[in-house]
Protein backbone atom coordinates (compact mmCIF):
# COMPACT_ATOMS: atom_id res chain seq x y z
CA UNK A 1 0.00 0.00 0.00
CA UNK A 2 2.88 2.33 1.25
CA UNK A 3 4.86 2.03 -2.22
CA UNK A 4 1.59 2.36 -4.17
CA UNK A 5 1.72 6.37 -2.23
CA UNK A 6 5.22 6.23 -3.11
CA UNK A 7 4.42 5.51 -6.81
CA UNK A 8 1.60 7.79 -6.90
CA UNK A 9 2.91 10.84 -5.23
CA UNK A 10 4.88 12.67 -8.15
CA UNK A 11 2.15 11.71 -10.79
CA UNK A 12 0.25 14.45 -8.69
CA UNK A 13 3.22 16.82 -7.98
CA UNK A 14 3.78 16.93 -11.55
CA UNK A 15 0.07 17.43 -12.77
CA UNK A 16 0.30 21.17 -10.44
CA UNK A 17 0.09 23.86 -12.98
CA UNK A 18 3.68 26.27 -12.37
CA UNK A 19 3.38 29.86 -12.64
CA UNK A 20 6.00 30.05 -15.13
CA UNK A 21 7.79 27.88 -18.33
CA UNK A 22 11.33 27.52 -18.69
CA UNK A 23 11.50 27.25 -22.74
CA UNK A 24 14.35 27.57 -25.46
CA UNK A 25 14.72 30.88 -27.31
CA UNK A 26 16.34 31.20 -30.79
CA UNK A 27 17.13 34.71 -32.32
CA UNK A 28 18.46 36.01 -34.96
CA UNK A 29 20.41 39.17 -34.52
CA UNK A 30 22.44 41.62 -36.80
CA UNK A 31 26.53 41.56 -35.80
CA UNK A 32 28.08 44.70 -36.48
CA UNK A 33 31.79 43.64 -37.20
CA UNK A 34 34.12 46.69 -36.58
CA UNK A 35 37.62 46.90 -38.63
CA UNK A 36 40.53 48.83 -38.11
CA UNK A 37 40.81 51.61 -35.67
CA UNK A 38 37.87 53.47 -33.42
CA UNK A 39 35.28 54.81 -34.64
CA UNK A 40 35.29 58.19 -36.28
CA UNK A 41 33.27 60.63 -38.48
CA UNK A 42 33.83 58.53 -41.59
CA UNK A 43 32.97 55.69 -40.04
CA UNK A 44 29.64 57.00 -38.57
CA UNK A 45 28.91 58.64 -42.56
CA UNK A 46 29.00 55.34 -43.77
CA UNK A 47 26.89 53.86 -41.27
CA UNK A 48 24.18 56.78 -41.64
CA UNK A 49 24.48 55.54 -45.84
CA UNK A 50 24.07 52.20 -45.03
CA UNK A 51 20.60 53.16 -42.68
CA UNK A 52 19.41 55.25 -45.10
CA UNK A 53 19.90 52.19 -47.89
CA UNK A 54 18.58 49.44 -46.37
CA UNK A 55 15.86 50.70 -43.74
CA UNK A 56 14.00 47.79 -43.08
CA UNK A 57 16.61 45.65 -42.80
CA UNK A 58 18.11 47.43 -39.67
CA UNK A 59 14.29 48.18 -38.24
CA UNK A 60 13.89 46.40 -34.96
CA UNK A 61 16.64 43.91 -35.47
CA UNK A 62 18.58 43.05 -32.50
CA UNK A 63 22.32 43.96 -33.40
CA UNK A 64 25.61 42.53 -31.83
CA UNK A 65 28.72 44.68 -31.54
CA UNK A 66 31.56 42.16 -32.93
CA UNK A 67 35.01 43.62 -31.76
CA UNK A 68 36.63 40.45 -33.88
CA UNK A 69 38.65 42.37 -36.14
CA UNK A 70 39.23 45.13 -33.90
CA UNK A 71 40.11 44.31 -30.57
CA UNK A 72 42.37 47.48 -29.85
CA UNK A 73 38.69 49.68 -29.45
CA UNK A 74 37.15 46.88 -27.28
CA UNK A 75 37.18 49.25 -24.33
CA UNK A 76 34.48 50.17 -22.30
CA UNK A 77 34.55 53.83 -22.75
CA UNK A 78 35.29 53.16 -26.64
CA UNK A 79 31.96 50.62 -26.22
CA UNK A 80 30.01 52.74 -24.36
CA UNK A 81 30.69 55.74 -26.90
CA UNK A 82 29.87 53.48 -29.77
CA UNK A 83 26.46 51.60 -27.86
CA UNK A 84 25.33 55.16 -27.39
CA UNK A 85 25.67 56.85 -31.12
CA UNK A 86 24.00 53.10 -32.20
CA UNK A 87 20.82 53.72 -30.01
CA UNK A 88 20.73 57.02 -31.58
CA UNK A 89 20.11 55.59 -34.58
CA UNK A 90 17.32 53.47 -33.40
CA UNK A 91 19.81 50.22 -33.54
CA UNK A 92 18.65 47.95 -30.82
CA UNK A 93 22.28 47.26 -29.39
CA UNK A 94 22.33 44.62 -26.83
CA UNK A 95 25.49 42.82 -26.84
CA UNK A 96 28.98 42.57 -27.43
CA UNK A 97 31.14 39.50 -28.85
CA UNK A 98 34.72 38.77 -29.22
CA UNK A 99 35.71 41.60 -26.77
CA UNK A 100 38.25 39.74 -25.40
CA UNK A 101 38.97 40.47 -21.46
CA UNK A 102 36.74 43.17 -20.43
CA UNK A 103 34.63 43.73 -17.43
CA UNK A 104 31.38 42.90 -16.72
CA UNK A 105 29.90 45.39 -14.75
CA UNK A 106 31.19 47.92 -17.11
CA UNK A 107 29.26 45.95 -19.95
CA UNK A 108 26.01 45.36 -17.39
CA UNK A 109 25.82 49.23 -16.71
CA UNK A 110 25.74 50.27 -21.00
CA UNK A 111 22.68 47.29 -20.64
CA UNK A 112 24.81 45.20 -22.71
CA UNK A 113 26.06 41.07 -22.24
CA UNK A 114 28.87 39.21 -23.61
CA UNK A 115 28.08 36.43 -25.98
CA UNK A 116 29.16 33.31 -26.70
CA UNK A 117 32.46 31.22 -25.37
CA UNK A 118 35.79 33.40 -25.01
CA UNK A 119 36.91 32.91 -28.37
CA UNK A 120 40.30 33.56 -27.95
CA UNK A 121 41.10 29.92 -29.06
CA UNK A 122 38.92 28.27 -31.41
CA UNK A 123 36.28 25.39 -29.56
CA UNK A 124 36.37 22.38 -30.31
CA UNK A 125 33.16 22.19 -32.17
CA UNK A 126 33.99 25.18 -33.96
CA UNK A 127 35.06 23.28 -37.26
CA UNK A 128 32.24 21.49 -37.17
CA UNK A 129 30.36 24.19 -37.33
CA UNK A 130 32.38 25.81 -39.87
CA UNK A 131 31.78 22.09 -42.18
CA UNK A 132 27.85 23.12 -41.16
CA UNK A 133 28.25 26.58 -42.84
CA UNK A 134 30.21 25.41 -45.92
CA UNK A 135 27.68 22.58 -46.22
CA UNK A 136 24.95 25.15 -46.68
CA UNK A 137 27.01 27.36 -49.15
CA UNK A 138 28.04 24.25 -51.22
CA UNK A 139 26.27 23.66 -54.73
CA UNK A 140 23.03 21.20 -54.57
CA UNK A 141 23.86 17.46 -54.34
CA UNK A 142 21.30 15.48 -56.59
CA UNK A 143 21.33 11.92 -55.91
CA UNK A 144 20.34 9.19 -58.63
CA UNK A 145 19.45 5.69 -57.01
CA UNK A 146 19.45 3.12 -59.92
CA UNK A 147 18.30 0.27 -58.16
CA UNK A 148 14.68 -0.39 -56.86
CA UNK A 149 14.25 1.01 -53.09
CA UNK A 150 13.15 -2.11 -51.22
CA UNK A 151 10.74 -2.10 -48.16
CA UNK A 152 12.58 -0.81 -45.00
CA UNK A 153 14.62 0.64 -46.85
CA UNK A 154 15.11 5.10 -46.51
CA UNK A 155 17.15 7.09 -49.26
CA UNK A 156 17.53 11.02 -48.22
CA UNK A 157 19.30 13.35 -50.78
CA UNK A 158 19.94 15.66 -48.17
CA UNK A 159 21.14 18.95 -50.72
CA UNK A 160 18.81 18.36 -53.84
CA UNK A 161 16.98 16.37 -55.96
CA UNK A 162 16.36 12.62 -55.98
CA UNK A 163 15.85 10.40 -59.06
CA UNK A 164 15.11 6.77 -58.54
CA UNK A 165 15.39 4.53 -61.45
CA UNK A 166 13.26 1.61 -60.44
CA UNK A 167 9.92 1.25 -57.80
CA UNK A 168 9.86 2.10 -54.32
CA UNK A 169 8.62 -0.21 -52.64
CA UNK A 170 5.89 -0.14 -49.91
CA UNK A 171 7.15 0.36 -46.56
CA UNK A 172 10.13 1.98 -48.59
CA UNK A 173 11.11 6.29 -47.47
CA UNK A 174 12.37 8.33 -50.23
CA UNK A 175 13.26 11.77 -48.72
CA UNK A 176 14.84 15.09 -50.49
CA UNK A 177 15.36 18.30 -49.82
CA UNK A 178 14.29 19.28 -53.61
CA UNK A 179 12.44 17.28 -55.78
CA UNK A 180 11.64 13.40 -56.05
CA UNK A 181 11.89 11.70 -59.52
CA UNK A 182 11.02 7.96 -59.82
CA UNK A 183 10.83 6.15 -62.68
CA UNK A 184 8.68 3.70 -61.95
CA UNK A 185 6.02 2.60 -59.40
CA UNK A 186 6.05 4.80 -56.07
CA UNK A 187 4.21 2.32 -53.77
CA UNK A 188 5.98 3.94 -50.85
CA UNK A 189 6.38 7.34 -49.27
CA UNK A 190 7.66 10.21 -50.79
CA UNK A 191 8.81 13.42 -48.86
CA UNK A 192 10.14 16.20 -51.22
CA UNK A 193 11.40 19.50 -50.15
CA UNK A 194 12.11 18.40 -46.45
CA UNK A 195 13.52 21.63 -45.63
CA UNK A 196 10.50 24.00 -46.88
CA UNK A 197 11.12 24.34 -50.32
CA UNK A 198 7.20 24.63 -51.00
CA UNK A 199 8.60 24.13 -54.66
CA UNK A 200 9.43 20.97 -54.83
CA UNK A 201 7.32 18.49 -56.69
CA UNK A 202 7.41 14.69 -56.66
CA UNK A 203 6.96 12.97 -59.99
CA UNK A 204 6.42 9.30 -60.87
CA UNK A 205 5.72 7.17 -63.60
CA UNK A 206 2.87 5.22 -61.56
CA UNK A 207 1.56 6.82 -58.69
CA UNK A 208 0.33 4.41 -55.57
CA UNK A 209 1.96 5.99 -52.68
CA UNK A 210 1.25 5.69 -49.17
CA UNK A 211 2.18 9.12 -48.25
CA UNK A 212 3.04 12.23 -50.15
CA UNK A 213 4.35 14.96 -48.21
CA UNK A 214 5.54 18.56 -49.95
CA UNK A 215 7.65 20.97 -47.71
CA UNK A 216 5.16 19.41 -44.26
CA UNK A 217 2.06 19.23 -45.73
CA UNK A 218 1.03 15.31 -47.21
CA UNK A 219 -1.41 12.87 -48.04
CA UNK A 220 -1.91 9.05 -47.00
CA UNK A 221 -3.26 6.90 -49.83
CA UNK A 222 -6.88 7.18 -48.55
CA UNK A 223 -6.65 10.60 -49.52
CA UNK A 224 -4.98 10.39 -53.10
CA UNK A 225 -6.62 12.20 -55.58
CA UNK A 226 -8.60 9.33 -57.45
CA UNK A 227 -7.74 11.01 -61.03
CA UNK A 228 -3.86 10.23 -60.48
CA UNK A 229 -3.39 7.33 -58.77
CA UNK A 230 -2.12 4.68 -60.34
CA UNK A 231 -1.47 7.39 -63.37
CA UNK A 232 1.92 8.95 -63.91
CA UNK A 233 1.54 11.75 -62.09
CA UNK A 234 2.97 14.75 -60.45
CA UNK A 235 2.59 16.02 -56.50
CA UNK A 236 3.04 19.67 -56.28
CA UNK A 237 2.06 22.36 -53.74
CA UNK A 238 -0.66 25.73 -54.95
CA UNK A 239 -1.92 27.59 -52.58
CA UNK A 240 -0.35 26.04 -49.81
CA UNK A 241 -2.87 22.84 -50.55
CA UNK A 242 -0.93 19.52 -51.84
CA UNK A 243 -1.88 19.05 -55.57
CA UNK A 244 -1.71 15.90 -57.60
CA UNK A 245 -2.48 15.54 -61.08
CA UNK A 246 -1.70 12.63 -64.31
CA UNK A 247 0.95 13.99 -66.54
CA UNK A 248 0.74 11.16 -68.79
CA UNK B 1 18.34 -43.70 -56.29
CA UNK B 2 20.78 -43.59 -59.15
CA UNK B 3 23.51 -40.33 -58.76
CA UNK B 4 25.86 -39.46 -60.84
CA UNK B 5 29.45 -39.28 -58.77
CA UNK B 6 31.85 -35.50 -60.01
CA UNK B 7 35.86 -35.93 -59.69
CA UNK B 8 35.64 -32.18 -60.29
CA UNK B 9 37.12 -30.02 -57.20
CA UNK B 10 34.32 -28.82 -55.17
CA UNK B 11 31.71 -25.57 -56.51
CA UNK B 12 31.29 -24.73 -52.77
CA UNK B 13 28.79 -22.42 -53.77
CA UNK B 14 26.58 -21.03 -50.52
CA UNK B 15 22.85 -20.43 -51.25
CA UNK B 16 20.90 -19.24 -48.51
CA UNK B 17 17.09 -19.81 -48.54
CA UNK B 18 14.93 -16.44 -46.85
CA UNK B 19 12.05 -15.03 -47.06
CA UNK B 20 11.29 -12.88 -43.89
CA UNK B 21 7.87 -14.24 -43.32
CA UNK B 22 7.63 -16.92 -41.68
CA UNK B 23 5.40 -20.43 -42.43
CA UNK B 24 5.80 -19.52 -46.54
CA UNK B 25 7.59 -22.84 -47.06
CA UNK B 26 11.60 -21.48 -46.83
CA UNK B 27 12.17 -25.35 -44.73
CA UNK B 28 10.16 -27.32 -47.55
CA UNK B 29 11.70 -25.46 -50.25
CA UNK B 30 15.69 -26.03 -48.26
CA UNK B 31 14.76 -29.65 -48.38
CA UNK B 32 13.58 -29.86 -51.57
CA UNK B 33 16.52 -27.74 -53.32
CA UNK B 34 19.04 -30.19 -51.50
CA UNK B 35 17.81 -33.08 -52.50
CA UNK B 36 17.32 -32.05 -56.02
CA UNK B 37 20.98 -30.78 -55.78
CA UNK B 38 21.98 -33.77 -54.19
CA UNK B 39 19.83 -36.01 -57.32
CA UNK B 40 21.61 -34.28 -59.89
CA UNK B 41 25.15 -35.63 -58.60
CA UNK B 42 25.97 -32.60 -56.50
CA UNK B 43 27.64 -32.99 -53.25
CA UNK B 44 25.84 -30.72 -51.43
CA UNK B 45 24.92 -30.25 -47.40
CA UNK B 46 21.97 -27.84 -46.10
CA UNK B 47 22.22 -26.43 -42.82
CA UNK B 48 19.14 -25.52 -40.25
CA UNK B 49 19.87 -21.40 -39.09
CA UNK B 50 16.44 -21.95 -36.71
CA UNK B 51 18.04 -22.04 -33.91
CA UNK B 52 15.03 -22.92 -31.27
CA UNK B 53 13.25 -24.37 -33.49
CA UNK B 54 14.73 -27.31 -34.87
CA UNK B 55 12.49 -28.48 -38.37
CA UNK B 56 14.76 -28.91 -40.94
CA UNK B 57 15.70 -32.62 -40.05
CA UNK B 58 12.51 -33.55 -39.41
CA UNK B 59 11.41 -32.61 -42.87
CA UNK B 60 14.68 -34.36 -44.15
CA UNK B 61 13.42 -37.55 -41.99
CA UNK B 62 16.53 -38.09 -39.60
CA UNK B 63 15.79 -36.39 -36.46
CA UNK B 64 16.45 -39.68 -35.08
CA UNK B 65 20.05 -39.20 -35.85
CA UNK B 66 21.08 -36.15 -35.02
CA UNK B 67 23.68 -36.52 -31.92
CA UNK B 68 25.47 -33.27 -32.81
CA UNK B 69 24.55 -29.98 -34.08
CA UNK B 70 25.92 -26.54 -35.36
CA UNK B 71 26.19 -24.78 -32.29
CA UNK B 72 28.34 -27.42 -30.55
CA UNK B 73 30.66 -27.34 -33.82
CA UNK B 74 30.41 -23.41 -33.80
CA UNK B 75 31.24 -23.83 -29.93
CA UNK B 76 33.80 -26.08 -30.22
CA UNK B 77 32.25 -29.02 -28.97
CA UNK B 78 32.04 -31.35 -31.68
CA UNK B 79 34.10 -31.42 -34.82
CA UNK B 80 31.88 -30.87 -38.10
CA UNK B 81 32.17 -34.55 -39.22
CA UNK B 82 30.39 -35.84 -35.59
CA UNK B 83 27.54 -33.21 -36.50
CA UNK B 84 27.46 -33.64 -40.49
CA UNK B 85 24.38 -36.47 -40.99
CA UNK B 86 24.61 -38.54 -44.29
CA UNK B 87 20.98 -38.83 -45.97
CA UNK B 88 20.14 -42.69 -46.36
CA UNK B 89 18.53 -41.77 -49.95
CA UNK B 90 21.09 -39.71 -51.30
CA UNK B 91 24.76 -40.09 -50.51
CA UNK B 92 25.83 -37.10 -52.17
CA UNK B 93 23.30 -35.01 -49.85
CA UNK B 94 24.57 -34.16 -46.11
CA UNK B 95 22.32 -32.76 -43.39
CA UNK B 96 23.89 -30.10 -40.31
CA UNK B 97 21.42 -30.02 -38.27
CA UNK B 98 20.86 -27.25 -35.64
CA UNK B 99 20.26 -27.17 -31.40
CA UNK B 100 16.68 -26.85 -30.10
CA UNK B 101 18.13 -26.59 -26.84
CA UNK B 102 19.95 -23.11 -27.40
CA UNK B 103 18.82 -19.75 -29.16
CA UNK B 104 20.10 -17.72 -32.12
CA UNK B 105 22.38 -15.96 -30.01
CA UNK B 106 24.60 -18.86 -29.91
CA UNK B 107 25.61 -18.24 -33.42
CA UNK B 108 28.71 -16.07 -34.05
CA UNK B 109 29.94 -14.28 -37.12
CA UNK B 110 33.15 -16.05 -36.97
CA UNK B 111 31.44 -19.52 -36.12
CA UNK B 112 29.25 -19.51 -38.90
CA UNK B 113 32.23 -18.38 -41.19
CA UNK B 114 34.30 -20.64 -40.10
CA UNK B 115 31.93 -23.60 -40.54
CA UNK B 116 30.94 -22.48 -44.23
CA UNK B 117 34.67 -22.54 -45.24
CA UNK B 118 35.28 -26.19 -43.96
CA UNK B 119 32.37 -27.21 -45.39
CA UNK B 120 33.08 -25.26 -48.97
CA UNK B 121 36.43 -27.57 -49.28
CA UNK B 122 33.61 -30.47 -49.73
CA UNK B 123 30.91 -29.78 -50.82
CA UNK B 124 29.30 -28.33 -54.28
CA UNK B 125 26.52 -26.47 -52.55
CA UNK B 126 26.01 -25.20 -49.30
CA UNK B 127 22.50 -24.66 -48.77
CA UNK B 128 21.45 -22.56 -45.62
CA UNK B 129 17.98 -22.81 -44.49
CA UNK B 130 17.18 -18.98 -42.51
CA UNK B 131 14.69 -18.62 -39.74
CA UNK B 132 12.16 -16.16 -40.40
CA UNK B 133 12.47 -12.74 -39.73
CA UNK B 134 15.71 -10.64 -40.27
CA UNK B 135 17.16 -10.69 -36.92
CA UNK B 136 20.58 -12.52 -35.89
CA UNK B 137 19.59 -15.87 -37.05
CA UNK B 138 18.40 -15.10 -40.33
CA UNK B 139 21.09 -11.95 -40.76
CA UNK B 140 23.55 -14.82 -40.42
CA UNK B 141 22.26 -17.21 -42.66
CA UNK B 142 22.78 -14.84 -45.49
CA UNK B 143 25.48 -12.62 -44.72
CA UNK B 144 28.49 -15.54 -46.28
CA UNK B 145 25.65 -16.27 -49.05
CA UNK B 146 26.66 -16.39 -52.94
CA UNK B 147 23.19 -16.75 -53.97
CA UNK B 148 19.78 -16.12 -52.71
CA UNK B 149 16.41 -18.16 -52.92
CA UNK B 150 13.34 -15.99 -51.66
CA UNK B 151 10.85 -17.94 -51.08
CA UNK B 152 7.59 -15.77 -51.41
CA UNK B 153 3.83 -16.41 -51.52
CA UNK B 154 1.50 -14.56 -53.85
CA UNK B 155 -0.05 -12.51 -51.23
CA UNK B 156 0.80 -8.76 -50.35
CA UNK B 157 2.18 -9.29 -46.83
CA UNK B 158 4.65 -11.94 -47.82
CA UNK B 159 5.83 -9.88 -51.10
CA UNK B 160 6.22 -7.08 -49.01
CA UNK B 161 8.62 -9.00 -46.33
CA UNK B 162 10.71 -10.79 -49.80
CA UNK B 163 11.22 -7.17 -50.71
CA UNK B 164 12.80 -6.23 -47.11
CA UNK B 165 14.58 -9.15 -47.02
CA UNK B 166 16.14 -8.48 -51.15
CA UNK B 167 17.00 -5.27 -49.40
CA UNK B 168 19.06 -6.95 -46.92
CA UNK B 169 20.99 -9.11 -49.01
CA UNK B 170 21.83 -5.95 -51.04
CA UNK B 171 23.36 -4.11 -48.17
CA UNK B 172 23.59 -6.28 -45.34
CA UNK B 173 25.72 -9.18 -46.77
CA UNK B 174 29.74 -9.35 -46.81
CA UNK B 175 29.17 -9.71 -50.92
CA UNK B 176 27.76 -5.98 -49.89
CA UNK B 177 30.06 -5.00 -47.68
CA UNK B 178 33.56 -6.20 -49.99
CA UNK B 179 34.21 -3.32 -52.40
CA UNK B 180 34.09 -4.86 -55.95
CA UNK B 181 32.31 -8.16 -55.06
CA UNK B 182 29.48 -9.39 -56.97
CA UNK B 183 25.87 -8.50 -55.17
CA UNK B 184 24.37 -11.59 -54.25
CA UNK B 185 22.83 -13.38 -56.81
CA UNK B 186 18.95 -12.89 -55.65
CA UNK B 187 16.07 -15.15 -57.33
CA UNK B 188 12.70 -15.65 -56.07
CA UNK B 189 10.92 -19.06 -55.88
CA UNK B 190 6.92 -18.35 -56.07
CA UNK B 191 5.34 -21.47 -53.38
CA UNK B 192 1.94 -22.39 -52.91
CA UNK B 193 0.82 -20.39 -55.79
CA UNK B 194 -2.75 -21.96 -56.73
CA UNK B 195 -3.90 -20.79 -60.24
CA UNK B 196 -7.59 -21.40 -60.04
CA UNK B 197 -7.78 -18.74 -56.90
CA UNK B 198 -5.48 -16.63 -59.23
CA UNK B 199 -7.89 -16.48 -61.67
CA UNK B 200 -10.71 -16.02 -58.97
CA UNK B 201 -8.47 -12.64 -58.52
CA UNK B 202 -7.75 -14.18 -54.47
CA UNK B 203 -4.03 -14.03 -54.93
CA UNK B 204 -1.24 -11.95 -56.68
CA UNK B 205 -0.39 -13.01 -60.18
CA UNK B 206 3.02 -14.18 -61.25
CA UNK B 207 3.80 -11.08 -62.88
CA UNK B 208 2.59 -8.76 -59.86
CA UNK B 209 4.67 -10.56 -57.54
CA UNK B 210 7.92 -9.97 -59.87
CA UNK B 211 6.57 -6.63 -60.70
CA UNK B 212 7.00 -5.39 -57.14
CA UNK B 213 10.60 -7.50 -57.07
CA UNK B 214 12.23 -6.85 -59.58
CA UNK B 215 14.22 -9.52 -59.68
CA UNK B 216 14.52 -12.85 -61.44
CA UNK B 217 12.06 -16.01 -61.11
CA UNK B 218 13.36 -19.41 -60.17
CA UNK B 219 10.09 -21.20 -60.26
CA UNK B 220 6.59 -21.14 -58.94
CA UNK B 221 5.66 -24.42 -56.74
CA UNK B 222 1.96 -25.03 -56.98
CA UNK B 223 0.08 -25.46 -53.89
CA UNK B 224 0.16 -29.09 -53.59
CA UNK B 225 -1.26 -31.66 -50.68
CA UNK B 226 2.25 -33.63 -52.14
CA UNK B 227 4.19 -30.96 -50.33
CA UNK B 228 2.63 -31.51 -47.37
CA UNK B 229 2.41 -35.13 -47.46
CA UNK B 230 6.45 -35.24 -48.18
CA UNK B 231 6.88 -32.90 -45.20
CA UNK B 232 4.83 -34.99 -42.43
CA UNK B 233 6.57 -38.65 -43.70
CA UNK B 234 9.93 -36.76 -43.71
CA UNK B 235 10.77 -36.95 -47.35
CA UNK B 236 11.94 -34.10 -49.61
CA UNK B 237 9.20 -33.57 -51.86
CA UNK B 238 11.45 -34.52 -54.55
CA UNK B 239 12.22 -37.53 -53.60
CA UNK B 240 8.42 -38.48 -53.01
CA UNK B 241 6.12 -40.05 -55.69
CA UNK B 242 6.27 -37.53 -58.63
CA UNK B 243 3.74 -34.61 -58.49
CA UNK B 244 3.33 -31.13 -60.36
CA UNK B 245 4.88 -29.96 -56.86
CA UNK B 246 8.44 -31.98 -57.50
CA UNK B 247 8.62 -31.33 -60.83
CA UNK B 248 8.64 -27.46 -60.16
CA UNK B 249 10.86 -28.22 -57.94
CA UNK B 250 13.24 -30.61 -59.84
CA UNK B 251 12.75 -27.22 -62.22
CA UNK B 252 13.87 -24.54 -60.09
CA UNK B 253 16.84 -26.56 -59.28
CA UNK B 254 18.08 -27.02 -62.81
CA UNK B 255 17.70 -23.49 -63.01
CA UNK B 256 19.71 -23.27 -59.79
CA UNK B 257 22.21 -24.79 -61.43
CA UNK B 258 22.43 -22.78 -64.73
CA UNK B 259 20.46 -24.50 -66.82
CA UNK B 260 17.48 -22.78 -68.81
CA UNK B 261 14.38 -24.36 -68.11
CA UNK B 262 11.02 -23.55 -69.59
CA UNK B 263 8.72 -21.92 -67.02
CA UNK B 264 5.31 -24.19 -66.60
CA UNK B 265 2.50 -23.20 -64.13
CA UNK B 266 0.67 -26.33 -62.86
CA UNK B 267 -1.49 -26.97 -60.55
CA UNK B 268 -3.05 -30.40 -58.91
CA UNK B 269 -6.50 -29.28 -59.84
CA UNK B 270 -7.66 -30.16 -63.79
CA UNK B 271 -8.61 -27.08 -65.45
CA UNK B 272 -12.47 -26.49 -65.32
CA UNK B 273 -14.72 -26.52 -68.67
CA UNK B 274 -14.24 -22.91 -69.45
CA UNK B 275 -10.63 -22.89 -68.93
CA UNK B 276 -10.19 -25.48 -71.20
CA UNK B 277 -12.56 -24.36 -73.77
CA UNK B 278 -10.83 -20.70 -73.69
CA UNK B 279 -7.60 -22.54 -73.46
CA UNK B 280 -6.60 -20.27 -70.81
CA UNK B 281 -3.09 -20.40 -69.82
CA UNK B 282 -1.13 -17.91 -67.18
Amino acid sequence: MSSRHANERPTRARAVVKPFQIRGRFLTALALRLEGGPPDVAFYEALDEQLQQTPQFFSAAPVVLDFARAPGIATPEKIRDLAHELRERNLLVFGVQNAGPIDQSALQSMGLIPLGPGRDEPGPDDAARRKRGVEKLLPPDNKIVTAPVRSGQIVVAERGDLTVVGSVASGAEVVASGNIHIYGTLRGRAVAGVHGNVNARIFCRKLDAELVAIAGLYKTSDTLDPAARDRCAQIFLEKEKLCMEAIA
Amino acid sequence: MTTQMKAEPPLGRVIVITSGKGGVGKTTSAAAISAGLAKLGHKTVVIDFDVGLRNLDMTMGCERRVVFDFINVIQGDARLKQALIRDKRLETLSILPTSQTRDKDALTKEGVEAVLDELKREFDYIICDSPAGIERGAHLAMYFADEAVVVTNPEVSSVRDSDRVLGLLSSQTQRAETEGAEPVKAQVLLTRHDRARVDRGEMMTVEDVLEILAVPLLGIIPESQAVLRASNVGTPVVLDEPSAASRAYEDAVARLTGQEVEMRVTGERRPGLFHRLFGRSA
